[in-house]
């Protein structure tokens, strides 16, 4: 795996690891791929489709989203040309019409000289680009939500939309979401999201909040940690 | 307002280094964490013009660097006038076509000495003139690479080797510390914010906001310096946390003048908790530490007005 190959990038020559992305390697070029659904810490997804990239290899041209496409030996990169600024152009149309007031969407538009999206639809600001599901998954763990229905109906959702059971109010959800459609927040010792409300554990010697009880809880279950671990903070021990 | 959320959200940032480990800042030195995490929240399209300083002395002693990024080392007083002239002269050589238009991030960064001192003018005058650059003030109160001389950033009260324990008072600054985030303000950047590395997501989040920001912007930073504030090195990240909750360092930003509150509603504590932790207070007169309380309240009610809390 530690092999390297070697690729163009808008001309430039480059050496790769093998197994590693287009989206990657322009990074580590200091080559800029707008994206939105990709984050090093999360298994490659290719929801948004805004990394899109015009490749060649052996002798054929296509675009394909740099963010879960290999790189390869010989392959010729392209991240800006008409194609793709079309294909940029058009995904930022249909993300705006899921969320018009996004400032990080409206910033992407602006960059790619899209004034408005051409598409009109009644939907609550959701992107649909799982990164809060697959944080939850592969970062934290737990599991707590999904996606609920398909195609146009589709939706991020606690289980049948109650009091998610496995959630802990890490609120890893809310930081990843780009477009910050998850709301959350924290008042008078008790923090807010999903719709349900998570008391927070107070220390018992300065009185600070610690964390919310069930993220606590949760340490101690994965960890084999003392029922009375957390009653103290870190800087009272 | 992401702070609280720093167990798994802090798992989702960039994992990459820029300012790498193996640099010589002395243990528990937050400044040195404030770097790196500026670096985190930058990335790699980015060119640092770096004052002399701690952070410049750790960093690069010749043949060694801990900067994965490109960096000047400029001389005590012109960090912000090499920032100036880079952003100048990549803007006129993508003009000229021989440079791509790649929004690399120009970044003059400096200590308070480097900042409030001596950097004034340069920084002024590269705020004043409207560069698309942004400068961090890493503010550990006083000249600590030379050996802990005050600044005009050293707060009310501090013992350093320049204000050393007299007889009749236990030795102590005497001037309350210059107010530079508010300086900033006046000269009508779009962006000002302060932050601290005990709060390290808001960090990250206020210094990309810097990044994005056209025109000026400006970061003030404290950063806990284990050496010269003569507290043990694992207290850095809880006197840092102190300085906010007693309101000592007020977290906040001005975006195009309107002065935002990070923390909306923080009970202050005594700032006797701040104080008394820390060897450079130590002997501190009551009237002192009274006189550093007003201040401390008056400056806090100062800024809810601002914001529009009070
Ligand atoms: C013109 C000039 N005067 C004095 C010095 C010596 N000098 C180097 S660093 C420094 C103090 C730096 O203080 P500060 O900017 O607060 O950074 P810190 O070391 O505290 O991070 C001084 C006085 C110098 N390099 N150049
Ligand atoms: S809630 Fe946010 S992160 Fe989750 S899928 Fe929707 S837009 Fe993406
Ligand atoms: S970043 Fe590649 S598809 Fe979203
Ligand atoms: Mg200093």
């Amino acid at each position: 795996m530690s092999d390297k190959v070697n690729l163009t990038i808008d001309g430039r020559k480059l050496e790769a690891p093998a197994g590693s992305t287009i989206l990657q390697a322009a990074k580590d070029a200091n080559i800029y791929i707008p994206h939105l659904c990709h984050n090093d810490e999360l298994k490659p997804y290719g929801a948004c489709r805004l990394c899109v990239v015009e490749i060649t290899h052996r002798n054929r041209t296509r675009i394909v989203a740099s963010c879960i496409y290999e790189v390869a030996e010989g392959l010729e990169v392209q991240t800006v040309t008409e194609r793709v600024l079309n294909v940029r152009k058009l995904v930022i149309e249909l993300l705006l019409s899921r969320n018009k007031k996004s400032q990080v969407l409206q910033d992407i538009a602006q960059k790619l000289e899209v004034e408005k999206s051409r598409f009109e639809l009644d939907i609550k600001g959701c992107i649909l680009c799982g990164m809060c599901i697959r944080t939850c998954k592969e970062v934290v763990g737990v599991n707590a939500i999904g996606y609920k229905s398909r195609g146009f109906t589709r939706e991020v959702a606690t289980p049948f939309d109650e009091t998610p059971p496995d959630c802990i109010a890490c609120g890893s959800c809310a930081y990843v979401c780009p477009v910050d459609f998850i709301q959350y927040s924290e008042k008078n010792g008790v923090r807010t999201i999903w719709n349900t409300e998570f008391p927070m554990q107070k220390c018992t010697k300065c009185g600070r909040h610690i964390a919310p009880v069930k993220q606590l809880d949760h340490f101690k279950e994965t960890l084999n940690l003392p029922e009375d671990h957390f009653d103290i903070c870190l800087h009272c021990r | 307002m992401m702070e609280p959320l720093n167990v798994y959200a802090s798992r989702l940032v960039n994992s990459k280094e820029f300012f790498v480990s193996g640099h010589k800042s002395c243990q528990g030195c937050a400044e040195a964490l404030a770097v790196r995490l500026v670096g985190k929240a930058l990335g790699e399209n980015v060119i640092v013009s770096c004052a002399t300083g701690c952070m410049e002395v750790v960093s690069s002693a010749f043949p060694h660097t801990s900067w994965d990024v490109p960096w000047f080392h400029t001389a005590f007083g012109n960090a912000a006038a090499v920032a100036s002239g880079t952003e100048a002269g990549i803007k006129a050589q993508v003009r000229k076509g021989r440079l791509p238009e790649k929004e690399t991030v120009i970044l003059g960064m400096a200590g308070d000495g480097g900042t409030t001192d001596i950097g004034f003018q340069a920084l002024s005058g590269a705020m004043e003139r409207g560069h698309n650059m942004m400068f961090v003030c890493y503010d550990n109160e006083a000249y600590m690479n030379t050996g802990i001389q005050r600044s005009s950033a050293t707060p009310l009260g501090a013992r350093t080797t320049t204000t050393p324990a007299g007889k009749i008072n236990p030795g102590e600054e005497f001037t309350i510390k210059k107010n530079m985030p508010e300086i900033m303000v006046s000269h009508n950047i779009p962006y000002v914010a302060t932050a601290c590395p005990s709060y390290p997501l808001d960090l990250i989040e206020k210094v990309q906001k810097a990044a994005k920001t056209k025109g000026p912007a400006y970061v003030h930073i404290l950063s806990v310096c284990p050496t010269g504030w003569r507290i043990p090195s694992e207290k850095a990240i809880w006197i840092g946390r102190l300085a906010i909750e007693t309101g000592v360092f007020p977290l906040f930003e001005v975006v195009n003048g309107r002065y935002k509150m990070t923390f909306k509603d923080l009970e202050l504590r005594p700032v006797e908790e701040y104080l008394k932790p820390q060897g450079r207070f130590r002997g501190l007169a009551p009237e002192m530490m009274e006189k550093f309380q007003e201040q401390v309240t008056d400056n806090y009610n100062d800024l809810l007005k601002k914001s529009g809390l009070k």
